[in-house]
């Protein structure tokens, strides 16, 4: 018996610190900028970086030296990487890969929507509490870019929610793990016309959400020196460029985990790999080709931009869902 | 009697009251002079409020084994004068477990205030009338959610409004703060006059006050006359809730009033309207199986919810901002109630409850800037978090609570709300409700923009200079708030006991409403109805938080072990440059980015609303009159046409 | 090893932060040069930085004007250890045309350590990318000693 809960212990601890946990986020999220990085450089006709490139970046700010500047206030500045980059790891727990769920079971998608304000938000409160006018422009475009894309990632998750809910005959379903499951029985929701318009919409959102190109403006090295990270150097800021490239990883699995569902074997590490690899289209699709075409945007057409185009979008998706197509 | 019959239980809510209004009265005779210990003139006196708001929550908890976990309704009849002739003619305290829940809100908030208010009054003259008042206020609103019959109702909004209307005028060295008590004055008055009207109006025709047999009498007689006694009751406790379109009162009263009583205004006195429409609309008229009340209720929760966030975040000071999220989580309170199912009702009593604890906490973070600085202008302030770092944590549990941030209780009972109105939306296949859904999750990141604007602009950014000497607050209001968080916190990670303990045995009671009835000694032939609690989705708290834990403990180790914290300092009075912030080489100067327009990059799109939303508050006691003349006159017109 | 694994990392990830000390803009037009395509240094890891903090190497060019003088030396001192001090074209070593100028500090090498003088006027990127090289070096050494 004591030796029953120890091993479920052990399991659930694999999960956390392995799969689908830090270890996996760590490698692929890196994986997934690295291959941004260079599918960019390629699309501009450069020779790019190398794919690991992320993992040196890293490896480097880890050993660079951390100074606290006198304006800041230390435990907020020092702890809100961290747990931006802890909480990111949970969610990536949630998100089930084909019919493999480490805790989705608890999961649903509204607390999805809600636990990805806490990477966000960790991040802004790590920009107030640096006391830099910089970090405070930067978090103020932030959060408008947070409430320009809350609007249609609201319509979207409902939109799923109805969706599955009808096919299931309950009307409604919130949770991560029955979404999936059902896309395992019936296939992909993207093969449905609701969903089609969802999908769109989500894929719009991703480059907001993890901040590329166009809607960057948060973080515009150019014009506001790094946004909220301007003051960060060193272990705090690599937890930060880890917490992005996970974000990567994040959106880009919730999109596949939401309309890519029923892809997969069976075998865990198999549809590890094969979730992985549909990351990397959407990641080449919706952030990478995005980041080499466009320009940045001004922070209020990134609003107008979200609360216009793509909940339109998503707004279409979820009437075709509430009249049952 | 003896002291066995004393002690029964039945005593307690009027103990809970009379204790309250006993304190008024002692507080205004001890102390005639002004006691021994200088520093602190009216410790007496805080201590007797102290006491008497201690004693009223007491014997509320005990009420909580008998009327929320084994469904007793308390019937009290005051001199055991009961029903003669079929009437009830004796004054009644009726005690299920919706009164007895919102009771217990407003026994904390008040002794939570009180608590808060021994320090936090201290150098501010009148002390003595403080305390009678505050006592006066907090029995008038336990009379109101306890009492029995519509005309004692009546009798303690009375009560509450003088109090509230003199406490918001208390600091009258406080810019607006005469005025702000002349508006809610007015507005308060017409109010009042309002549910005296109705009162009157349902007297006359069925001759009798007592909630009860009202309830039992009037469904299924709805006249001409009934039905503008109801729109009379409705406006009447709405201007008590100051929901759309009675929101603007409430920001000039929050602002100008002494924070202690912010939190009363807040938690409390809108409480105690909201509780007027539930024992209004499921319980007297009971009309809420009608899809045109729901829609009714719904849509001005919706309304409040939206623009008064909008309206928050175009604000510059700090209790103003709070003031009007205070609405907008009314509204949400408000449109889940108004679901009129009991997922739907036991959803918006949870956040009502969340509500008065946040909002308290925050109300009571803005006293401690304002005791410490003097101000409230985000304007102004900045940088307290390395002067005041237990305030900072304190407001920030805060406003994570009401931004609805997981694990804290915003986001347990907004997440109920989600749920109660997609599921509304999908059994009656009404798109009108996902609506609901839609602006209450929006609402609900407006509200985050909005507090992650008051932490950049207080308690995070760049120290004004002359704030440098500020020092963290007294112990004293550290505790009451440090109550308030660790409430937060605990009703955030345990939702099903929370739920199951108070919010579901009173959302039980809203739909039994035969069994208030016959508890009184009525006839009721009301079936008892079926509750379900069924929730759609999955929230763990406690499993989330261990996963968290887990995570940041790896990560805490990894850190550690790599020497994350090895960090370089300033060390010594002088700042190096290295410490500096970056400002492209120059000299630091002090450059604040805060204040009241720091997301103009969304208030830009949204400037001719902006614009429209300023014009219409005016800020002009004659237009908010207006308004509640036009929404009384609308109340009517509606509800002739559909009722 | 994971201190070797640091050293390596930082040889590989540079990261550049460029300042400007009063110059004719020549050199910045060539240091953006080496960005683009026909050179493309990121494939060496080199990024522009946008702040100070997040900089390994600091390029300076520009004769050091009197004015920027002090903004100069406290962005350099912003920038975290282990770093590197480039400096880029004749101006910041000798003052090149300006030299004799009230107003021109030049050389920079009196103020703070500079570890790697990239010569020219102004220097071609190959040249450039020769120093950032060196610099390189430099920074990982510099990392062994930590």
């Amino acid at each position: 018996m004591t030796a029953n809960i120890f091993l479920n212990g052990l399991q659930y601890l694999g999960y956390i610190l392995i799969f689908p946990g830090f270890l996996f986020c760590f490698v692929c999220g890196m994986l997934l900028t690295g291959i941004d990085r260079k599918l960019v450089a390629r699309m501009q006709k450069r020779v790019g970086p190398p794919i690991l490139q992320p993992f040196y970046d890293f490896f480097k700010l880890c050993g660079k030296e951390t100074i606290v500047p006198a304006a800041a206030s230390r435990t907020t500045f020092l702890m809100a990487p961290l747990v931006g980059l802890a909480a990111l790891v949970v969610i990536q727990l949630f998100i089930p890969i084909h019919g493999f769920s480490a805790f989705s079971g608890m999961a649903d998608i509204i607390v999805i929507l809600y636990l990805l304000l806490i990477p966000a938000l960790a991040a802004i409160l790590g920009a107030a509490a640096s006391g830099s006018p910089y970090a405070g422009v930067g978090l103020s475009r932030e959060m408008v870019t947070i409430i320009s894309c809350e609007l249609p990632l609201v319509l979207i998750l409902l939109a799923v929610a109805k969706t599955v809910g009808n096919a299931m005959g309950t009307g409604l379903c919130f949770s991560m793990s029955d979404i999936a499951d059902y896309q395992v029985q019936h296939g992909s929701l993207i093969t449905r016309l609701s969903m089609i318009p969802a999908a769109i919409a989500f894929a719009m959102v991703i480059p907001g959400e993890t901040g590329s190109h166009p809607f960057d403006t948060a973080e515009a090295e150019t014009e506001i020196c790094e946004g909220m990270h301007a003051e960060y150097s060193g272990a705090p800021l690599a937890a930060f460029k880890l917490s992005h490239a996970i974000k990567v990883l994040t959106l880009t699995s919730l999109f596949v985990a939401l309309f890519f569902g029923g892809i997969g074997t069976g075998l865990v590490a198999l549809d590890g790999v094969i979730v992985f690899a549909l990351c990397v289209i959407a990641t080449a699709l919706f952030i990478s080709f995005v980041h080499a075409v466009t320009a940045r945007l001004k922070i209020e057409q990134v609003f107008k931009y979200y609360w216009t185009v793509v909940s339109g979008l998503a707004l279409v998706s979820l009437v075709l869902a509430w009249y049952g197509m | 009697m003896n002291l066995a019959n004393m002690t029964d239980y039945h005593h307690f809510p009027i103990y809970a009251i009379m204790v309250l209004f006993l304190g008024a009265f002692v507080v205004s005779v001890a102390g005639a002079k002004p006691s021994g210990n200088l520093k602190n003139p009216a410790g007496a006196r805080a201590w007797i409020a102290l006491c008497a708001t201690g004693l009223s929550l007491f014997f509320l908890v005990m009420l909580i084994k008998p009327v929320m976990l084994e469904g007793e309704i308390i019937a009290y009849w005051m001199g055991s004068r009961a029903i003669a002739g079929g009437y009830a003619i004796g004054i009644a305290l009726e005690v299920d477990a919706l009164s007895l829940f919102f009771a217990l809100l407003i026994a904390t908030a008040v002794f939570v205030s009180a608590i808060y208010s021994i320090r936090y009054m201290v150098h501010d003259d009148c002390v003595p009338q403080y305390y009678v008042l505050y006592c006066l206020l907090a029995g008038g609103v336990l009379g109101l959610v306890l009492s029995g019959d519509i005309f004692n109702m009546f009798v303690m909004v009375e009560i509450l409004t003088f109090a509230a209307v003199a406490l918001t005028a208390f600091r009258t060295k406080v810019y607006g703060a005469l005025e702000a008590a002349f508006k809610y004055l007015v507005v308060g008055c017409m109010g009042s006059t309002a549910i005296l009207t109705g009162t009157i109006m349902l007297y006359a025709q069925y001759h009798t006050l007592n909630l009860a047999q009202l309830a039992s009498l009037i469904p299924g007689t709805l006249n001409n006359a009934t039905k503008l006694a109801f729109a009379f009751l409705y406006i009447g406790f709405s201007t008590k809730a100051f929901i759309v379109p009675f929101h603007p009162l409430a920001a000039d009263a929050h602002g100008a009033a002494p924070a202690s009583i912010s939190v009363l205004i807040s938690g409390v006195l809108t409480k105690s309207g909201i509780y007027g429409i539930i024992r209004l609309t499921y319980f007297l008229f009971q009309t809420m199986n009608l899809g045109s009340m729901q829609f009714m209720l719904v849509f001005i929760g919706s309304v409040s919810m939206f623009v008064c966030v909008t309206m928050a975040l175009a604000q510059h000071d700090f209790k103003r901002l709070l003031a009007y999220h205070s609405i907008s989580q009314i509204g949400y309170v408000l449109a889940a109630v108004g679901l009129s199912t009991s997922l739907g009702i036991s959803a918006g009593l949870y956040h009502a409850m969340n509500h008065t604890l946040f909002k308290g906490l925050l109300f009571l973070a803005a006293g401690a800037v304002l005791h410490e600085t003097g101000t409230t202008d985000l304007g102004k302030l900045g940088g307290l978090s390395k002067k005041m770092p237990h305030t900072t944590a304190l407001f920030l549990i805060g406003a994570f609570s009401i931004s609805g941030v997981p694990p804290f209780n915003g986001f347990a009972s907004k997440w109920m709300i989600y749920q109660a109105s997609y599921q509304k939306a999908v059994e009656t296949n009404n798109i009108g409700f996902l609506a609901v859904t839609i602006i209450a999750l929006v609402t609900s990141t407006l509200t985050l923009a909005s507090f992650v604007k008051v932490s950049q602009s207080v308690f995070f950014g760049q120290l004004p200079r002359e704030y440098e000497n500020v020092k963290e607050v007294p112990f004293g209001m550290r505790l009451a708030m440090g109550i308030l968080a660790v409430l937060c916190i605990l009703t955030g990670i345990f939702p099903n006991t929370v739920t199951g303990v108070l919010t579901q045995p009173a959302a039980k009671a809203v739909a039994d409403v035969g069994e208030y009835i016959t508890a009184m000694g009525f006839k009721s032939n009301l079936p008892v109805p079926e509750v379900s609690f069924v929730q759609v989705g999955v929230w763990e708290p406690i499993n989330w938080l261990l996963i968290l834990c887990i995570a940041l403990l790896a990560l805490t180790i990894v850190a550690v072990a790599g020497k994350y914290d090895r960090v370089s300092e300033n060390e010594g009075e002088q700042v190096e440059t290295k410490y500096q912030l970056f400002y492209g080489g120059e000299k630091n100067v002090y450059s604040q980015v805060g204040g009241g327009d720091l997301f103009w990059g969304f208030k830009h799109n949204w400037r001719h609303y902006f614009d429209f939303m300023h014009d219409l508050h005016s800020g002009i006691v004659n237009d908010y009159a207006l308004w509640a003349v036009v929404a009384l006159a609308l109340a009517i017109v509606y509800m002739m046409i559909v009722l | 090893m994971f201190q070797k694994l640091i050293a390596e990392s930082t040889a590989k990830s540079p990261w550049l932060f460029h300042i400007n000390s009063g110059s004719c803009n020549g050199c910045d037009i060539e240091l953006v040069a080496i960005l683009t395509p026909r050179y493309d240094v990121e494939r060496l890891g080199f990024k522009l930085a946008g702040s100070p903090r997040q900089a390994d190497i600091v390029v300076v060019t520009g004769p050091v004007t009197k004015q920027s003088l002090n903004r100069v030396l406290s962005t350099i001192s912003q920038v975290p250890e282990p770093r590197c001090i480039v400096t880029m074209g004749s101006c910041p070593q000798s003052g090149n045309v300006f030299k004799g100028s009230y107003s021109v500090c030049a050389p920079l090498s009196q103020y703070v350590h500079v570890d790697v003088d990239i010569a020219g006027c102004a220097p071609k990127p190959e040249a450039i990318i020769d120093g950032l090289a060196k610099a390189t070096k430099i920074l990982k050494e510099k990392r062994g000693r930590m």
